[in-house]
């Protein structure tokens, strides 16, 4: 990413279904199709169909339909606004995570010994993996 | 609401279906053998200057081009994600426009330039064997090279290292 992004959350691709799209369309790859990007986010087709209409009316998904031979195929990419935004919003996340992964470093590192019955209750290691 | 990205764990679905998508971009394989005959074209090209004139040279260029666009367009039609630089964005912001992959990019324009330069100097010595000797290690350096180049794509997708 780049470091003009600025960090804030997006409503529109909070939802985590529209999230994965947008994320997986941010990756790096042009256009992309259906039933790729259906397998990758591990959705329905309805759910990508619903989801991906409501982000190219907010315009920021881009839909090209073709076909190869008789099948159609209708093909994903990113636009310019969308990109931006997903941007923003991955930021913000990145920066949700970092927050939550010092928090919880913090009140390890705050505990006292075993065996004192004051001690505050033991907080899990995250489940996140930091890259 | 369960259907909202409220917590960082969003971040680690994210990464697993990147690594999903990326995993899709695996060469079928007639990619890589076509590579070879396309690169093969490619490195033949100083040879044909020199002992069949009567070849058109840039027919044999043009050639390679469409063997290529070939290879990608099948590759898209597998993959169902187009990756690389288009040719009309290549037109508008330069054949580095694409980040993906860009190191490895950069290496088979560069081993492709040196290797037929150096075919060249070779062929003008006079001295056959050794051009063709460079022509075929220059034609396994560059297959090599674009199975790095897909390599390093599927990485910076998973990264997403293209998001920019």
């Amino acid at each position: 990413m780049t470091d003009d992004v600025t960090a804030k959350p997006d409503p529109l691709i909070h939802p985590i279904t529209r999230l994965s799209i947008c994320g997986l369309l941010a990756a790096g790859a042009d256009w992309v199709e259906f039933a790729a990007l259906r397998d990758a986010a591990g959705i329905s087709d309805s759910v990508l169909s619903k989801q991906s209409r409501v982000l190219e009316e907010a315009g920021y998904v881009e839909v090209r339909k073709g076909a190869v031979g008789r099948r159609p195929r209708t093909w994903f990419r990113l636009s310019a606004e969308g990109r931006r935004a997903v941007q923003g919003h991955l930021a913000w996340l990145a920066q949700l995570e970092q927050a939550v992964t010092a928090g919880t470093r913090e009140v390890q590192q705050a505990r006292p010994v075993t065996g004192d019955r004051n001690q505050p209750r033991r907080v899990p290691p995250p489940l996140l993996g930091s890259t | 609401m369960p259907d909202v990205a409220g917590d960082p764990a969003a971040l680690e679905r994210l990464r697993v279906q990147r690594n999903r998508l990326a995993d899709r971009i695996r060469p079928p394989w007639w990619y890589l053998p076509g590579a070879a005959i396309a690169w093969a074209a490619a490195f033949s090209g100083p040879f044909t200057l020199r002992y069949l004139p009567r070849v058109d040279y840039w027919a044999t260029g043009l050639a390679q081009l469409a063997v290529w666009c070939l290879l990608q367009w099948g590759l898209t039609r597998v993959t169902g994600v187009k990756v690389g630089p288009r040719p009309l964005r290549v037109l508008r912001d330069g054949l580095f426009y694409y980040r993906p992959g860009r190191p490895a990019l950069i290496a088979i324009l560069v081993v492709s330039l040196a290797a037929g330069e150096i075919e060249f100097l070779l062929l003008r010595q006079g001295l056959f064997a050794a051009a063709v000797v460079v022509a075929v290690v220059a034609v396994a350096t560059e297959v090599a090279l674009q199975r790095a180049w897909l390599r390093e794509i599927r990485q910076d997708l998973r990264n997403g290292g293209g998001a920019a």
